[in-house]
């Protein structure tokens, strides 16, 4: 049951992470062209 | 019906972010819906995991990771492959919406390919005895995740020249030959390898099929709404670029 629990953490934690990641350098690549504007 | 399902979504997908990398500003809304589809399937999907696959009988609970396993498979094929369209199309027109495609599908099958490698020895450990073993199918599959790893690197370390951009093209193209490689590992091994054969034609259980099928379309689904997302950041890091060159010239 730990495998099977680990498994669909790390997955949860991969997408998750990389989706957060992907919205946090939109949000910077944004700010810094609105600041430029 | 469960394949043709997959099969249909992943054209579906593939045409889609096709189309998204055309005018990603204008399409952006588009991709707000494909992360609600895709977190509707996702909810399914963990629900057929829960409540409705059957506990394997030789296994065990631990059978459940490959309704992981398995949908991490065709987003990481589907990444590498859309990396080279965009790497054809900006070679024949050098146009950079072409290469944020390419950029898209290469990380993001990175990101699925990791899921891949990690969650597959998860699952090795309790049923095989052993974290990793050095067959053909996991070898493989590793040399493939650090082709597109050095491609990432590649780009990273040349961001933005047109060098850079047609040297990762002509790489993107040329790493996509290790797909078939890796598909057909097992099948060249001859059965001496550890991993079991391409469950498409293993001819699972039904219930097995359909939970293993709704997972393909969920993570199909994700896989094109991530896409997307890093396609926009892409585009917002070339406009970036302008701006900055515009200032010093």
């Amino acid at each position: 049951m730990s495998y099977l629990l680990c498994a669909y953490a790390v997955t949860a934690i991969v997408l998750v992470g990389y989706a957060l990641r992907l919205r946090a350098a939109r949000a910077a690549l944004l700010r810094s062209s609105s600041r430029r504007s | 019906m469960v394949s043709a399902l997959v099969m249909l979504t992943v054209v579906l997908a593939t045409g889609w972010l096709i189309w998204f990398s055309r005018d990603i500003e204008a399409r952006a809304v588009g991709a707000r819906s494909v992360g609600a589809a895709a977190a509707a399937v996702l909810a399914l999907w963990l629900g057929m995991v829960i409540f409705y696959a059957p506990i394997e009988q030789v296994q065990g609970i631990v059978q459940k990771i490959f309704y992981v396993h398995i949908p991490a498979i065709i987003p990481t094929y589907l990444g590498f492959a859309l990396t080279a369209v965009g790497g054809v199309g900006f070679l024949r027109t050098r146009d950079d919406r072409w290469d944020q495609l390419a950029i898209a599908g290469a990380e993001v099958g990175v990101v699925f390919c990791s899921l891949m490698l990690i969650v597959g020895p998860i699952w090795a450990k309790p049923v095989w005895g052993h974290w990793w073993v050095w067959d053909l199918r996991l070898t493989s599959t590793l040399i493939l995740w650090f082709i597109y790893v050095a491609y990432l690197f590649l780009r990273g370390l040349a961001f933005g020249s047109d060098a850079a951009k047609t040297f990762t093209s002509v790489y993107g193209i040329v790493g996509t030959a290790a797909i078939p490689f890796v598909y057909f590992a097992v099948d060249l091994a001859q059965g001496s390898t550890m991993h079991p054969s391409n469950p498409a034609r293993e001819g699972l259980p039904a219930e097995m099929g359909r939970t293993a099928g709704a997972g393909l379309v969920a993570f199909v689904l994700v896989f094109a709404w991530l896409a997307a997302r890093r396609m926009e950041v892409a585009a917002l890091e070339a406009r970036e670029l302008r701006t900055n060159a515009g200032a010093s010239a």
